[in-house]
C-alpha cells in the first residue's frame, strides 16, 4: 500500500528524456549499439497487444513472469540490459532455455514494440519530480542507505544495487518502496535464520538455496554455506530488511529521496 | 541456431565399420570386442519386453507406460555406490528432455531440435547421428524438443518438430522415409516419441496454442503410408461435434503430444488429449468441447475410439490431459482388474477401469482449488468463480498443473504410483483472440502471483486402490523431472537446481544423490550391458549414465 503520495507532474511525450535517434524501417536482425526508433504510445500499446499473444503464455499476462519465464518488469533483463540487446534476446531467443525467437510473420518494427511495451512496465514514462535530488542525496549518505545499497559501485550488498534504479521504478513505486519495502520482497532479499547441529547460529540474506543446501551473506559479510541436513533450525524471513521510512521521514524528506534515487539512470552514468 | 543444424543435415558420422560390419566379421581369434549384436526388434519383443530388462525397448520402457525397470543390480542396500559411468554432451543447447532407448549394447539418444544419434551404452561414443533438415523459422509453443524414438525391426522412428514422421536405418542412421504429417506453417509440431504397435507407428501432435484441431496417426512401417486418422475433435457428421459451440471445433487443438500406452490383450492403445483452444477464453466454444482432456481408447488396426474419458470438460485453464498413461493390473474394490492410473494435469489422480473406461477413484494429489471433487460419473464438481476473468481469477493448480508431461512410474513391486506433484497457484486472464493460421490462439494467460519458492515440489508415492499419499519428498519448486522405479526398489528423479536423486521406494527416504549441473527436465531410464546396471538421466544439455563402481 501507498500510504503518501508525491505531486507529480507528468510531461508528456513531446518532452520525454529518451531521445528518438532516428526511425529506421527494415533493420536487419541482430543489432547493436542501436536506440529504440519506436517509442510512442502507440508502439507501446501495439507492443502490449503483441507481448500478450507472443510472450504471456511463458511471462504471464502483463509480463509479471509465469511458470516458464520470469518477471519482465523488475527493469533487470538476465540476458541483456540494453534496448538493442532486448531486440537480439527478443528476436533470437535465449540458447539452452525455453525462449526461442519471435513468431517470423513478425517485422523490426514489430519487435522494437515490445521493446518499448517492456521499458513501459518496469521504468515507465520518464516524469518531472517536485524533490530536491541534491538534498535526497545528503539524505541518502547520512541516512545509513549505504550499508546495505550499492551505487555505482560503492556501498553494501544486503539489498538491491540502485546504480540505475531510476531506469526501472517510476517515482510513485520508489516511494511506495520506502514506506512500505514489505510489499514486494524478491526471493533475492529473504533473509534466513538457521541454527547448525554443532550450535552455529547464522542470520544473513539469502543468497541461494536449493534442494540440498544453502548459502547466506551474514551482517558481517561473511560468507556461509549449509547443507540443510546439518541444519536443526531453518527459518526463512520474507520481509523486507530494510525500515519503512514513512513514520521516521517528512513528505518533502521522502520528495527529495525520490527524485535523487528516480535521477539515477543508465544516462546519468 | 536453426542455421546451424541445416548445415549439418544428414551427415552421416557413421563410422566406416558400423555395428552390422563388425558383427559380420566375428571370429574367435578378434583381439577387439565387435560392437554388441543387434537383432530385430521384432513386435514379438516388444510385447515381451519384461523379459529383456536389460534393454530399453520404448520411451515408457513397456507398454504399459511404468517406466519400470526390471534390473535390480542396483538396490536400496548398495545405491550409495553409485558412479558416474559416461557422460555424452548434446550439440544443442537446449535442455534436453529425451528418453533414449537401449537396444542390446546400442543406444538411441535425441536432440533438439529433431537429432537422433547412436551411441554404445558401455562408453558414450558414437556410432551416427542424424539431423532432421527443417525450416529454420517454425512455429511451437514451449521451447525445440525431442523427447525420443521408437524402434521396430532394424529401424529407428522419429516424430519431428517441423510434423513430420521419419524412419531411419537402425545401423547406419540412414534416412528410409520421411514424410509429412501435418502442415508445420498452421502451427503443428510434434515432440514425444512414437508408438509401436503391430507394423503400424502411432504418433501424435502438438500446436494446442495455435488453433489446431488434434489427431492421433498410424503409419505403415515399411512405406510410411498413412494408415489411418483419428481426429481428436469429432466432425460435424458426429454427434459429439455438438459439445463445440458454432464452428469453434475447426480451431479446438485438442493436441496428442506425448505417448500412448497399449495392452495388447484388450488390443486398446491409450492416448491422452491436450487443452481445448483457446486455451483460457471458453466463451468462444461453449460446451464440454470433446475430446479434448481426455483419454481414447482405441483400436489399433483400425483407428476405432472405442470409449473416451474427459477428465476436465470445458477447460479454461490450460489442463491438457496428455499425460503417460499407466496401465497396472492390481486389486482394486477387493478384486484383481485392469486399471489405468492418471495423476492429471488438474491436480485429480484418477483411476479407471481400462477395459470399459469406467471411473473408479478420483482424488486430489497436488493442491487444487478449482473442484469440491469429483462426481460418481467422474465429473468434476466445480467451485464457483474459479474460471479467468479480465482482472484475473488465482487458481490452484497452475498452470503447468499438478504434474505434466514429466513422466509418472508404477512399481508392480510396491504397487504404488510415483509422480513429481507440484503446489503451485496461477492468476488466470481470459483476453479477446482472434484466429490467424500459424499464430498463437491463447485467449488469455496466467501470471505467478508469488515467487516460485514459495510454492512446492514433491515426489509423491500414491496408493492406487484409494489415492492416499504414503509418502512425499520435497524438492526445490518447481522440478519437471520425471520418475524411474525400479527392481532394487528404487526411485529415481531430479530438482531444478541440477541434483539428480535416489529415494527408497517403500518409504521415500533419500538414499543418494550428486550434482548433475543443470536443472533436471527428463525422465530416468535403465539398462544393462555386460552385466552391469546402468541408470541414464538427461541433465540439461548432458546425458549422465551412473553403474555401482567396479
Amino acid at each position: 500500500m501507498v500510504h503518501k503520495n508525491l505531486p507529480l507532474e507528468s510531461m508528456g511525450w513531446g518532452a520525454a528524456v529518451f531521445v528518438i535517434v532516428g526511425v529506421m524501417a527494415g533493420l536487419p536482425t541482430g543489432v547493436s549499439a542501436q536506440a529504440n526508433p519506436y517509442t510512442m504510445v502507440q508502439d507501446v500499446q501495439t507492443g502490449e497487444v503483441l507481448f500478450g499473444r507472443q510472450c504471456s503464455v511463458c511471462h504471464g499476462v502483463g509480463a509479471g513472469g509465469g511458470e516458464m519465464g520470469p518477471d519482465l518488469t523488475t527493469g533487470e533483463f538476465e540476458h541483456s540490459s540494453t534496448d538493442a540487446g532486448l531486440f537480439n534476446t527478443i528476436s533470437e531467443g535465449v540458447p539452452g532455455t525455453a525462449m526461442t525467437g519471435i513468431n517470423r510473420t513478425r517485422t523490426d518494427q514489430s519487435v522494437w514494440q515490445i521493446v518499448a511495451y517492456l521499458r513501459s512496465v518496469s521504468g515507465g514514462e520518464r516524469v518531472a519530480v517536485a524533490g530536491d535530488a541534491s538534498a535526497g542525496e545528503r539524505l541518502y549518505r547520512g541516512g545509513g542507505c549505504t550499508g546495505c545499497h550499492v551505487i555505482d559501485g560503492a556501498g553494501g550488498r544486503h539489498g538491491p544495487n540502485l546504480s540505475t534504479i531510476g531506469d526501472r521504478r517510476s517515482p510513485d513505486r520508489l516511494l511506495s518502496d520506502l514506506v512500505d519495502p514489505d510489499e514486494r520482497v524478491q526471493p533475492r532479499w529473504w533473509r534466513m535464520r538457521v541454527t547448525h547441529r554443532n550450535g552455529t547460529r547464522v542470520e544473513g540474506l539469502r543468497m541461494n538455496e536449493g534442494t540440498y543446501s544453502l548459502r547466506i551473506l551474514d551482517m558481517d559479510d561473511e560468507l556461509w554455506s549449509f547443507l540443510k541436513k546439518d541444519l536443526l533450525v531453518s527459518e526463512r524471513i520474507e520481509t523486507s530488511s530494510m525500515p519503512a521510512y514513512g513514520d521516521t521521514l517528512t513528505d518533502g524528506e521522502l520528495e527529495d529521496l525520490v527524485a535523487y534515487l528516480y535521477g539515477l539512470t543508465r544516462a546519468d552514468q | 541456431m536453426m542455421k546451424r543444424y541445416v548445415l549439418f543435415t544428414l551427415l552421416i558420422f557413421a563410422i566406416p565399420a558400423s555395428a552390422a560390419q563388425q558383427r559380420s566379421g566375428d571370429s574367435p581369434t578378434q583381439t577387439l570386442s565387435p560392437a554388441p549384436s543387434f537383432e530385430p526388434v521384432t513386435h514379438e519383443r516388444l510385447l515381451n519386453s519384461d523379459a529383456e530388462p536389460e534393454n530399453w525397448l520404448m520411451y515408457s520402457g513397456n507398454y504399459f507406460s511404468q517406466r519400470y525397470s526390471g534390473l535390480g543390480q542396483i538396490d536400496n542396500e548398495n545405491v550409495g555406490q553409485l558412479e558416474m559411468q559416461w557422460a555424452f554432451q548434446l550439440r544443442a543447447l537446449d535442455r534436453a528432455e529425451t528418453t533414449p532407448l537401449v537396444v542390446d549394447g546400442v543406444m538411441y539418444v535425441t536432440e533438439a531440435p529433431s537429432n537422433v544419434i547412436a551411441l554404445d551404452a558401455r562408453t558414450g561414443s558414437q556410432y551416427w547421428r542424424y539431423n532432421h533438415e527443417m525450416p529454420e523459422d517454425l512455429t511451437f509453443c514451449c521451447g525445440r524438443n525431442n523427447r525420443g524414438v521408437a524402434v521396430l525391426g532394424d529401424r529407428v522412428f522419429m516424430s519431428t518438430l517441423d510434423a513430420h514422421l521419419v524412419a531411419l536405418d537402425a545401423k547406419t542412421g540412414s534416412l528410409i522415409w520421411d514424410v509429412e504429417v501435418a502442415d508445420e506453417a498452421t502451427g503443428y509440431s510434434a515432440t514425444a516419441a512414437p508408438l509401436i504397435v503391430g507394423d503400424k507407428i502411432l504418433t501424435g501432435i502438438a500446436g494446442g496454442e495455435f488453433g489446431i484441431r488434434g489427431f492421433i496417426d498410424a503409419y505403415d512401417q515399411e512405406t510410411g503410408d498413412l494408415a489411418w486418422r483419428l481426429y481428436t475433435i469429432p466432425g460435424p457428421d458426429h454427434p459429439d461435434n455438438m459439445t463445440w459451440a458454432g464452428n469453434s471445433w475447426r480451431t479446438g487443438g485438442s493436441a496428442s503430444w506425448m505417448t500412448g500406452a497399449y495392452d495388447p490383450e484388450l488390443n486398446l492403445v491409450y492416448w491422452g488429449t491436450g487443452n481445448p483452444g483457446p486455451d483460457w477464453n471458453g466463451d468462444v466454444r461453449m460446451g464440454d468441447n470433446l475430446y479434448s482432456d481426455a483419454v481414447l481408447a482405441i483400436n489399433p488396426d483400425t483407428g476405432e475410439m472405442v470409449w473416451y474419458f474427459q477428465f476436465t470438460p470445458h477447460d479454461v485453464h490450460d489442463w491438457d490431459s496428455t499425460q503417460i498413461p499407466i496401465l497396472a493390473d492390481t486389486e482394486f474394490d477387493g478384486r484383481q482388474r485392469k486399471l489405468m492410473l492418471w495423476p492429471n494435469r488438474n491436480a485429480f489422480f484418477y483411476v479407471l477401469d481400462r477395459e470399459t473406461g469406467e471411473f473408479l477413484l478420483g482424488e486430489p494429489y497436488a493442491r487444487q482449488t478449482w473442484a469440491e471433487g469429483i462426481d460418481a460419473d467422474g465429473r468434476p464438481i466445480r467451485i464457483p468463480d474459479t474460471f479467468p476473468t479480465v482482472e484475473g481469477t488465482t487458481v490452484s493448480p497452475s498452470i503447468g498443473g499438478g504434474s505434466n508431461w514429466w513422466s509418472p512410474s508404477y512399481s508392480p513391486r510396491t504397487d504404488l504410483l510415483y509422480v513429481m506433484a507440484y503446489d503451485g497457484e496461477t492468476t488466470y486472464f481470459i483476453r479477446d483472440d482472434e484466429y490467424v493460421a500459424g499464430e498463437r490462439f491463447t485467449g488469455g494467460g496466467g501470471s505467478t502471483p508469488l515467487p516460485q519458492d514459495n510454492y512446492v515440489s514433491a515426489v509423491r508415492a500414491i496408493s492406487p486402490q484409494t489415492g492416499e499419499r504414503v509418502w512425499e519428498y520435497q524438492v526445490k519448486a518447481r522440478s519437471t523431472a520425471g520418475v524411474l522405479s525400479t527392481a532394487g526398489d528404487l526411485v529415481f528423479s531430479g530438482t531444478i537446481d541440477g541434483f539428480f536423486f535416489a529415494l527408497d521406494a517403500e518409504t521415500g527416504e533419500e538414499l543418494w544423490h550428486i550434482n548433475v549441473g543443470s536443472r533436471v527436465h527428463a525422465a530416468p531410464m535403465s539398462y544393462m550391458v555386460d552385466g552391469k546396471q546402468y541408470i541414464g538421466i538427461a541433465a540439461g544439455n548432458v546425458f549422465y549414465t551412473f553403474a555401482l563402481g567396479d
